[in-house]
């Protein structure tokens, strides 16, 4: 009941903050600074609310009231949405104080954006804490339409309206099919309650049921960004201001996940085992080639959408994993990778927000968002460069922070795939870690990349030159930055939290299993294997601070010399002759260039070999094989589909009247029989 | 023993403490006709073999103690030979070895300057042209203070003390 | 593959003991020239100085300057008077001082004066 008092608060925040945001461009600076502080506010009680939502049993469903547009209104929180509406919090918190931009006025455009920004906040709550169908489906097409929104801003381009044409074009898509496999269910079940289906979902033949999940999967792939149905992540992440795409990648995906997570083990528990196996191939598939693509990419929009992507696979593959292990009847596997899978989901919302708000910041900051044309950031904007090294070490998995202690968890969790009876399910889950394992190691790759171009070494041009983070927003990806901080040092206590949602989600007691000391987690079974984030914490920062406290005693007396970098001993070594982001991963390229099957021109001035004869231009591209080979197909059936349906429409006004008379002698004919 | 004498035994002292048991290799060629580096390079192959007595290749200087320079200082390679003296870190030594390095083949011109300490400040000099490994070898464990030097008391006289 | 593991395992160990013990190579080194003063008249010394390519030699009025650095052990000036140069048989001449690599022969004839 406080989740919902809490959720309503907040709804009421962002609606206001939504009005607010109409107002900026009559009122100015001033306006908008409030109307963002009304949408942190609204995050704070968000983020209250999914807490008291986590730690507390699932509420019932409570109607308060409807129209006859959307039909009745119901709304529930659950512990499982409580997760969600922790992230939704944080995220709104950071984005909240990243909008407001110092000593810039608001523009037009900016009024709408932050209008319908705050109001698509509001939409994704209500997907949350949505507790029937149609409140399920108004909210998410709403959402959806509001991203839309979001997306478009001004000035805008061809690259812009196509951008958030994909963006709208595949939510549709992923909303039919929802659509369906909610229809399938209520029919089934005879209810439009979420609370009900859950409980009546015995009662659905086997054959609607996997239909209905895998209806499920596809729909809310489609948003969360499973492969092949993640095209519209790399063309829509660019062209999004920073705050826009970091909500996208940062809730927006996760709100998929949600739907995914909801189906899988609120609405339809207890699925054959190959449904789960199902969802456990396509989540591993979607991270090794979500980050093979990143590695592909000058844009540090479409890299960290391109990791978005491969962050989702992962999660999804510790969904679909759990899914195999219940199959198999092993419960607390079942509700440990739930666990993992959460809070992976979490951490990923944090820093991928991060990296994305920041991600804005040097875009505003050095006019670019190129990697190859960057440099040296981190000399010029410290705190953008402290912060975003925190983001990084986050989400390329490495100790001690939260992104290391997720995937390790995930990782635990699929090693134990010998305790299910079958050798071949068994083989499988150990396939699916191995291909995490590639993603860990192509991430790390990926991020030294990603954070080395831009941040390390020299400025490649003279605007990367002049970066400086003045009157750039700092607090919010500080903020964000804390957060991942704490998500990993306090791991614990976090895991307590999420074990009391996944006990209510699943019945399974896991709190004694998981955390037996204070500060060590167990994965599902004491004889397996532990670790403390904690301590590990400690650990690290002792093994570096000792060795420098040696140092500082110990070292020799002799002053030390300053000289310039050693390059090689060249005459003139000009910073454009550093590595640039495409020779870094070019070993990748070469090895998996069957994915990637590059287009390669070379142009010379002339055929010299000796090649001193003009400028050589020199252009590859990656083969758009998704969109080539699925969806050009695809369109084109549905064109040829249209062009063979149009004669119908010949505009004749015989034709139709023909049309009338057919049907109503059908409508006898079905009468009469 | 004068203060003289006394400093530079402490230093000898000092050296050999610091690289007698590894020394790090960084080779130079500043110009040379490269058969300096075909006897330089034979030191790492099994018949002379110089990691048996700690002695190492880098190439980055960085990492090295001690810069092999040989070739006759070309003019178009001091800005080099400075950027890679200056990346060594202290404590460092300098050994010029061949006899263009030591002045002997090329006088100071337009395009050399005829010999390496006109850039460089040398410690220990091995002649030969080239020098062998064994000379090389002798001219290294010179260098790090594990074997005396002979050439102050060579005469070079037939029949006379050696 | 395995044939030359057999083969290095008959040859046995091939390291050269240098510097605990001499190398059996060494003998077949080329080596700076040794001097006889006795045969070394002023006129042969003119000569010699001529005959050098590197400009180890040189003459200091009473002595023969001979700079071990410059010498490239090309073998001219023992061609050109064999009986007053001879080999030296010293290969081991690393020094940490350039002026030690200098030294000075006395002239034939000029000992006496």
């Amino acid at each position: 009941m406080i989740a919902l008092i809490l959720f309503a608060i907040a709804a009421g925040g962002w609606a206001a903050a939504a009005l607010t945001g109409l107002l900026t461009t009559t009122a100015g600076g001033a306006v908008m600074r409030a109307g963002c502080g009304l949408s942190v506010l609204g995050g704070a009680a968000v983020l209250s609310g999914g807490v008291a939502a986590l730690v507390s049993t699932d509420s019932a469903v409570v109607s308060p009231g409807g129209s006859v547009v959307v039909g009745t209104l119901q709304v529930q929180a659950t512990s499982l949405s409580g997760v969600f509406a922790v992230l939704l919090g944080v995220v709104a918190i950071g984005i909240g104080l990243y909008l407001p931009r110092s000593g810039k006025e608001p523009s037009g455009g900016t009024a709408v954006y932050l209008c319908a920004y705050n109001l698509a906040l509001l939409a994704s709550l209500a997907v949350l804490a949505a507790g029937g169908v149609v409140t399920f489906l108004v909210a998410w097409e709403s959402m959806a339409l509001l991203c839309y929104a979001l997306i478009l801003h001004r000035p805008r381009s061809r690259e812009v309206a196509s951008g958030a044409f994909w963006f709208l074009a595949l939510s549709e898509a992923g909303f039919v099919l929802i659509v369906a496999a909610f229809a399938i269910l209520a029919t089934q079940t005879h209810t439009m309650d979420l609370g009900l289906i859950a409980a009546r979902a015995h009662l659905v033949p086997g054959a609607w049921r996997d239909a209905a999940y895998l209806l499920a999967l596809a729909g809310f792939g489609f948003k969360a960004g499973l492969v092949p149905l993640h095209v519209w992540l790399p063309v829509a992440h660019p062209v999004a201001p920073a705050d826009g795409s970091a909500f996208l990648s940062g809730m927006i995906t996760k709100l998929g996940v949600y739907g995914i997570a909801l189906f899988a083990f609120r609405l339809l528990p207890g699925g054959p085992a190959w449904t789960g196996v199902v969802t456990m191939a396509i989540g591993a598939l979607t991270a090794a080639i979500g980050i093979l693509y990143a590695l592909g990419e000058r844009d540090i929009k479409r890299f960290l959408a391109f990791s978005t992507i491969e962050n989702v696979g992962i999660i999804v593959t510790a969904l679909g994993a759990a899914m195999t292990f219940l199959a198999y009847g092993q419960r607390a596997l079942w509700a440990f990778l739930l666990l993992a899978g959460l809070y992976h989901a979490l951490n990923h919302g944090c820093y991928k927000t991060l990296l994305f708000l920041e991600a804005g910041v040097t875009e505003h900051a050095a006019g670019t968002r190129d990697m190859d044309r960057l440099g040296g950031l981190a000399r010029m904007m410290p705190r953008a460069g402290v912060i975003a090294f925190v983001g990084t070490l986050g989400i390329a998995a490495l100790p001690p922070l939260n992104g290391f202690v997720s995937e390790w968890l995930i990782f635990q969790g699929l090693f134990q795939g010998f305790r299910t009876g079958s050798h071949l399910v068994a083989i499988l889950i150990v396939l699916a870690a191995g291909i995490l394992g590639l993603t860990g190691g192509l991430a790390i790759y990926a991020f030294v990349r990603g954070y080395g171009i831009p941040y390390l070494g020299m400025p490649r041009t003279r605007q990367a030159a002049a970066a400086s983070e003045r009157g750039q927003p700092v607090a919010g990806p500080a903020l964000l930055a804390t957060a991942c901080v704490a998500l990993a040092v306090g791991a614990p206590v976090l895991l307590v939290g999420l074990a009391r949602a996944v006990r209510t989600a699943t019945g399974v007691a896991l709190r004694p299993v998981l955390l037996p000391g204070k500060l060590t987690v167990i994965p599902a079974h004491l004889n397996f294997s532990g670790f403390s984030p904690t301590y590990l914490a400690a650990f690290l920062v002792a093994i570096t601070v000792v060795p420098v406290l040696i140092y500082l005693a110990g070292r020799p007396r002799a002053g030390s010399v300053v000289v310039p970098v050693w390059d090689g001993g060249m005459l003139a070594f000009r910073p454009r002759m550093q590595y640039s982001a495409m020779t870094f991963s070019a070993p990748t390229r070469v090895t998996f260039d069957a994915l990637y099957r590059p287009s390669v021109s070379v142009q010379r001035a002339s055929d010299d070999p000796a090649g001193r004869s003009g400028p050589v231009h020199y252009e590859t591209a990656a083969t758009p094989v998704f969109e080539r080979y699925l969806y050009r197909p695809v369109i084109r059936a549905v064109e040829w589909l249209a062009d063979f349906v149009r004669p119908l429409q010949s505009g004749d006004v015989n034709l139709y009247l023909l049309y009338v008379f057919v049907a109503v002698l059908v409508a006898y004919l079905i009468a009469a029989l | 023993m004068t203060t003289e004498q006394a400093a530079a035994a402490e230093l000898r002292g000092a050296i050999a403490r610091q690289f007698g048991r590894s020394l790090h290799i960084r080779t130079l060629d500043t110009g040379s006709c490269a058969a300096c580096e075909q006897e330089i390079r034979m030191l790492a192959a099994p018949h002379y073999d110089l990691n048996r007595l700690g002695f190492f290749f880098t190439p980055a200087p960085r990492h090295a103690d001690l810069l092999l320079v040989t070739g006759p200082m070309l003019r178009a390679f001091a800005v080099a030979a400075h950027k890679t003296y200056d990346a060594m870190p202290g404590p460092k030594l300098v050994v010029a070895t061949g006899a263009c390095a030591l002045g002997g083949v090329y006088e100071p011109d337009s395009f050399s300057y005829g010999s390496v300490d006109a850039v460089l400040p040398v410690d220990v000099w091995i002649p030969g042209c080239p020098p062998s490994p064994l000379a090389l070898l002798q001219g290294l464990l010179v260098a790090v203070d594990r074997l005396a030097e002979k050439v102050p008391r060579l005469s070079f006289v037939a029949g006379g003390p050696s | 593959m395995p044939l030359w593991f057999v083969r290095g395992l008959r040859r046995g160990v091939v390291t050269t003991r240098y510097p605990a013990r001499p190398d059996p190579s060494a003998s077949a080194l080329p080596t700076p020239p040794a001097f006889r003063p006795d045969a070394l008249t002023g006129e042969i010394a003119d000569a010699l100085v001529a005959t050098c390519p590197s400009r180890a030699l040189a003459r200091d009025g009473d002595a023969l300057l001979f700079d071990a650095g410059a010498c490239t052990t090309c073998g001219r000036c023992r061609d050109l008077a064999p009986a007053a140069v001879a080999a030296s048989g010293e290969f081991e001449l690393a020094g940490t001082s350039r002026t030690a690599l200098c030294k000075r022969i006395p002239l034939a004839g000029e000992v006496r004066r």
